[in-house]
């Protein structure tokens, strides 16, 4: 003990190590919520779309542009977040109605094109009618200031994050296993072609997917705008680590996500403290040792 | 008949056109000699144009008045325009592409390091003169300087020296730090450490944080560093990934805990945004025009200010805006020095240095590497009056005071080519 106490002062220390767990859990909450979405468009549709990023990235300038029109009106941030999150929902309809609906058949390399062309669309778009500065989001309020956790102050605007996460992800744990819609999907990611056959709209199931799968994006992008600057480039950024987690996971499983996601938030939350001069090597090498151990993922199925 | 006709118009029209084109290039022939042409690459789409837009718009400000004036050699100054996309490779492509189709006359331009590097790279293997503009690294003029290279702008030494010589008046000894993990964020890092470690040698690093460039959730490094120990610390942050960090710290109480020394969160892209989350008391480097002190040091600022308002439509000037203005004056000055744009003349007129006077101040362009000495600011993080975060108790120390001596540039390169 005095020797891991030598190499770790903190090691004793049980407000720094509850803090630590608590950032780490709401770092895994926002990644949960952008990586369930590309999961689950995925595991339904068999697409990786690049641009569930740009998604992100729009809900956070929308949120910027919404929230400035009433600044301090206590209910108007929740109406912005939940109006901002629909709105991004709603472009993902269209462009899987207009786009993605045409590609299904193709080979992964065309999906790849597209997606990969969506996000400089989008990209080019946001500059074109935000421009190029850095935009912020004021936290509500309510919200504002910290909670004191055993002398250590807590931000309040994460202990929300605490909380809307775990809702959220029991709400579609709920539709996934509880509802008749979430059995669909559920078969949809095991065998299209017979749920197709069994008489099931399968191309209506895929566009409610996405959609959903988009307001996930939305939702996030929305929720973590207060907390990050709301600038170009913010997309590739949450691209790269939703897709981490999401490898990690299982593409294609919702409950392999949420593991995961909590897995990495709590990883890059102790690595820091371990290992501060490797720290963001990290995600990489769990994500290297999950594809060798377990090339599917922690909760996905092999293919076939 | 209605196809005779239709030749008949077409023959007319084509000859119509054919004159008027020809008319007009005559026109143009006699009325404006060939214009000295500067191939400007650098990030023009996506998350860099907030600096490269402003730095845009002072060329072309400097381009109108050094024109308006009867141009350079009586010929004028012109600049063509192409984005890297921020890639390297992308930015060596345009760099061929201009200097064998479009034939510019010389290089510049550059926001991201790796692209300055990748473009001095090509100018040595090419014997091309290029001018490095807004990137920083003092790489590009040192270790890996050579004759073809000049940069019109300060470089990372310089600011984080006068940032690193700000912070050695302050009694801190326990220091920490946050840098992005990247070839810029470690040599911000190391000159601060090496130049206040010279002037204050007790000062030791109790935490080190290196998150990855581009990282968005800073809470667990705010949080390690909260319970280091440390009195101060360095932040190497930039940009969007600044405005995060700040954003994320404050309502841990990180700033009230930790003195805030930043290289950059002085900047307005990083002020503005940031409002009243805008780290109060943080020591920072910046371009502060509206500081009465600087007004009085330099009595022609504001009124270049104004001017850049006009052109800019409204816009307050930034840094960038400043850099953009002083390049091209920096490349017309070597070009009219030298008498002509033959690059041999040029670099020598680069190799014995010289030194211009700008609304802001001195800027010597020193001859033994080619690199821009131009004043440098640190200021501290304050409210005005209307509620808004500006730079305050600005303190000015010039370039040429704080940067290594050219002894020191020469064993750098000595020390690059054994590698």
């Amino acid at each position: 003990m005095a020797f891991l106490q030598q190499l770790f002062p903190w090691i004793t220390n049980g407000p720094l190590i509850l803090v630590q767990v608590m950032s780490g859990l709401s770092v895994g909450m926002f990644l949960f919520l952008v990586s369930a979405g590309m999961s689950l468009i995925f595991g339904v549709t068999r697409i990786v779309n690049l641009a569930h990023g740009a998604f992100y990235m729009v809900a956070a300038y929308l949120m910027s542009s919404l929230v400035s029109l009433f600044p301090g009106h206590p209910l108007w941030f929740w109406v912005a977040l939940l109006v901002s999150s629909l709105a991004v929902a709603a472009l993902g309809g269209l462009i899987e109605v207009t786009l993605l609906r045409r590609i299904y058949r193709r080979e992964h390399l065309l999906q790849l094109v597209l997606t990969f062309g969506l996000i400089l669309i989008i990209g080019t778009l946001v500059l074109m009618v935000w421009g190029p500065e850095n935009r912020t989001v004021p936290r509500p309020t309510a919200l504002a200031g910290s909670l004191d956790i055993f002398g250590q102050p807590f931000p309040t605007y994460y202990l929300l994050v605490l909380i809307l996460g775990p809702l959220i992800a029991l709400a579609l744990g709920l539709v996934f296993y509880r509802t008749r819609w979430g059995m669909l999907v559920r078969a949809a990611t095991v065998d299209r072609d017979m749920l197709g056959a069994l008489g099931v709209d399968v191309s209506r199931l895929f566009t409610q997917v996405f959609i959903l799968g988009s307001w996930l994006a939305g939702l996030g992008g929305a929720l973590a705008a207060p907390v990050v600057a709301v600038a170009l480039g913010m997309d590739a950024e949450v691209l790269i680590n939703a897709f981490v987690v999401v490898v990690i996971g299982g593409l294609g499983s919702f409950a392999g996500s949420l593991i995961s996601a909590l897995l990495v938030g709590q990883l890059q939350s102790f690595g820091i403290l371990i290992f501060p001069a490797i720290s963001i090597v990290l995600l990489f090498a769990l994500m290297a040792v999950v594809l060798i151990v377990r090339p599917w993922g922690l909760l996905g199925r092999p293919e076939e | 008949m209605p196809s005779k006709h239709g030749t008949l118009w077409r023959v007319v029209g084509v000859a119509v056109l054919v004159a008027f084109v020809l008319g007009s290039a005559g026109v143009a022939l006699a009325a404006r000699k060939t214009p000295i042409r500067i191939g400007e690459i650098n990030s023009y789409s996506g998350l860099a144009t907030v600096y490269t837009f402003p730095y845009r718009e002072g060329i072309e400000m400097a381009l109108k008045e050094i024109n308006d004036a009867g141009g350079v050699l009586g010929r004028p100054l012109e600049f063509v325009f192409r984005d890297d996309k921020l890639r390297p490779d992308e930015a060596v492509k345009a760099a061929r592409e201009l200097v064998f189709q479009e034939r510019v006359d010389f290089l510049a331009g550059c926001i991201s390091s790796s692209v300055g590097l990748a473009l001095s790279a090509w100018a040595r293997e090419s014997r091309f003169l290029y001018f490095a503009t807004h990137c920083q690294s003092s790489r590009l003029t040192w270790d890996d300087g050579h004759p073809y290279i000049a940069h019109t702008t300060n470089n990372t030494n310089q600011y984080v020296r006068a940032l690193a010589k700000r912070a050695a008046t302050y009694p801190y000894t326990k220091w920490a730090h946050i840098s992005p993990d990247y070839e810029y964020g470690h040599n911000l890092w190391e000159e601060f450490w090496d130049y206040l470690k010279q002037l204050k040698p007790e000062v030791q690093v109790l935490k080190e944080n290196w998150p990855k460039l581009g990282e968005s959730d800073h809470s667990s490094y705010i949080t390690a560093l909260l319970q280091s120990g440390a009195e101060a610390f360095f932040s190497g942050l930039w940009g969007s990934q600044e405005i995060a960090f700040v954003k994320q710290a404050k309502p841990f109480g990180l700033f009230d805990k930790l003195h805030f020394f930043s290289a950059s969160v002085g900047n307005p892209d990083e002020l503005d945004p940031l409002g009243k989350d805008a780290p109060i008391g943080a020591v920072t480097t910046g371009f502060a025009w509206y500081d009465a002190g600087l007004q009085t040091l330099h009595p022609e600022l504001l009124d270049w200010v104004k001017r850049y308002m006009a052109w800019s439509k409204g816009k307050e000037p930034k840094l960038g805006a400043t850099w953009g203005y002083a390049t091209a004056y920096i490349i017309a000055e070597a070009i009219k020095r030298a008498g002509s744009t033959d690059h041999a003349k040029v670099i020598g007129v680069l190799d014995e240095g010289f030194t211009m006077e700008f609304p802001w101040g001195t800027v010597i362009m020193r001859g033994c590497d080619h690199q821009a000495l131009p004043p440098q600011w640190t200021g501290i993080v304050r409210v005005n009056p209307e509620g808004r975060p500006v730079l305050a108790e600005v303190e000015e120390t010039h370039g040429k005071d704080i940067v290594r001596s050219c002894e020191e540039v020469k064993r750098l390169r000595l020390a690059a080519q054994k590698k």
